[in-house]
């Protein structure tokens, strides 16, 4: 019953893959980012029950933060340019 | 179960690996990284080492990626194509890695009991932990107890990089060069496409 | 392990999660653009990841597992879709329009009211 949750993740995550090779756009590759990390989460959680020992479900919560964060950050860096506050002395560009 | 898994694993890391070497598009490469980096951490949970899992997916996929997109605001967005040919790294890669095959087949089997580095230390760490440490998984026991100074230099490590970045992104900000070359290829056009849309306000 | 109709309710909720996960990724591979890419990649990724989540909420029984799993369900839910929308604020304001169909009378890359 796992095994079928974790085959279908591992088709999903190769796809995502070709994805990322091949997006034209950059929005595209940010996209297939997300998608990879959300699956990534969900195979760390299947694998866990698949092998017995489901206490690894901390490591997926703690990837699905990040993975959120990241994203957000990359979308946020690509639309202002630049990583951290603007200097006091520096206009409008 | 397990076999299939680890080969399938691997080789999303081969690919993902080979995918950042061709590429040229910079950010495409960050982005590749994180998902190598996210590969890494499941082959750890399958390979039972949870908290090195944990400081993978932390440090390789959020941080990394976060502190080579600041640098990359110092520099263009494609790489430039290399000038001189591929033949002699081509050789020396070949002729090395054909000695370190040729060195490692001496090794015992992975994982073989009666291998040397299992018969001296390992036995201590594994029958000495629960009296003196009380620690339930053997990795993080090493990783936080018995090698707790390597753990210590590895924090120092990714503390200092940070703030270097930190140091060279924030104080002057280096005016872009590319802009409108980049703006295109955003959106997946071609760099010198002649519509181009206004560059985006802040 | 727990009781038959348990089980088939867990298998249920499992295997049509992962149907939805590989058919959300197939639709990010051939769908012909960005916008409906977003569609397949983040609608049709959240809907199936909760089923999945459920599946194996279902099959741990009442335990701390749930509850974790139920948090993961709760967290992906939340940040599921507001990714996906960030995605697509982002990519309309730097200026990547949708492909729309053609009609005799107007631009192809159309003025988009």
């Amino acid at each position: 019953m796992f095994l079928v949750a974790a085959v279908a993740l591992l088709i999903a995550m190769a796809l995502a893959l070709i994805r990322l090779f091949i997006g034209p756009s950059l929005y595209d590759r940010v996209l297939a980012v997300n998608v990879f990390g959300t699956k990534t989460v969900l195979l760390i959680g299947v694998v866990g029950f698949l092998t017995g020992r489901p206490d690894w479900l901390d490591i997926s919560l703690l990837y699905a933060l990040i993975n959120f964060i990241g994203t957000l950050a990359i979308l946020k860096f690509f639309r202002y340019r630049r990583l951290g506050d603007r200097p006091p002395s520096e206009q409008r560009p | 179960m397990s076999p299939w898994l680890d080969f399938v694993l691997f080789s999303i890391l081969a690919a993902t690996a080979v995918g950042v070497v061709i590429l040229r598009n910079l950010f495409a490469v960050v982005m590749l990284g994180a998902v190598f980096s996210l590969v890494t951490a499941a082959l750890f949970v399958v390979m039972d080492a949870p908290d090195v899992a944990f400081t993978e997916a932390a440090v390789g996929a959020g941080i990394t990626t976060v502190l080579l997109l600041g640098a990359l605001t110092l520099t263009t967005r494609h790489e430039r194509p290399g000038s001189s040919g591929i033949a002699i790294p081509l050789a020396v890669s070949l002729i090395t890695g054909a000695v370190l095959v040729y060195g490692s087949l001496d090794l015992p089997r992975f994982g073989s009991p009666d291998a040397p580095i299992h018969l001296h230390l390992a036995p201590e760490f594994l029958v000495g932990r629960e009296p003196e440490i009380d620690i339930p998984n053997i990795v993080t026991a090493i990783l936080a107890s018995y090698r707790g100074f390597d753990t210590l230099g590895e924090v120092i490590v990714v503390f200092t990089a940070g703030i270097g970045v930190l140091l060279l992104i924030g104080r002057h900000h280096v005016g872009r060069r590319n802009r409108v070359e980049d703006a295109a290829d955003d959106k997946g056009e071609a760099p010198d496409s002649p519509a181009q849309s206004p560059p985006e306000s802040t | 392990m727990i009781g038959t109709a348990a089980d088939i309710a867990s298998w249920l909720f499992i295997v049509s999660g992962s149907a939805g996960i590989v058919i959300s990724a197939l639709g990010l591979l051939r769908l012909p653009d960005f916008y409906t890419r977003l569609h397949a990649g983040g609608v049709t990724d959240t809907f199936g990841a909760e089923l999945l989540i459920i599946g194996l909420a279902i099959q741990s029984g009442v335990s701390l597992i749930t509850a974790k799993l139920l948090i993961i369900g709760l967290f992906l839910f939340f940040t599921g879709p507001t990714a996906t929308h960030a995605t697509a604020n982002a990519a309309w304001v730097a200026g990547l329009k949708p492909r729309l169909a053609e009609r005799p009378d107007e631009r192809p890359d159309g003025d988009n009211p």
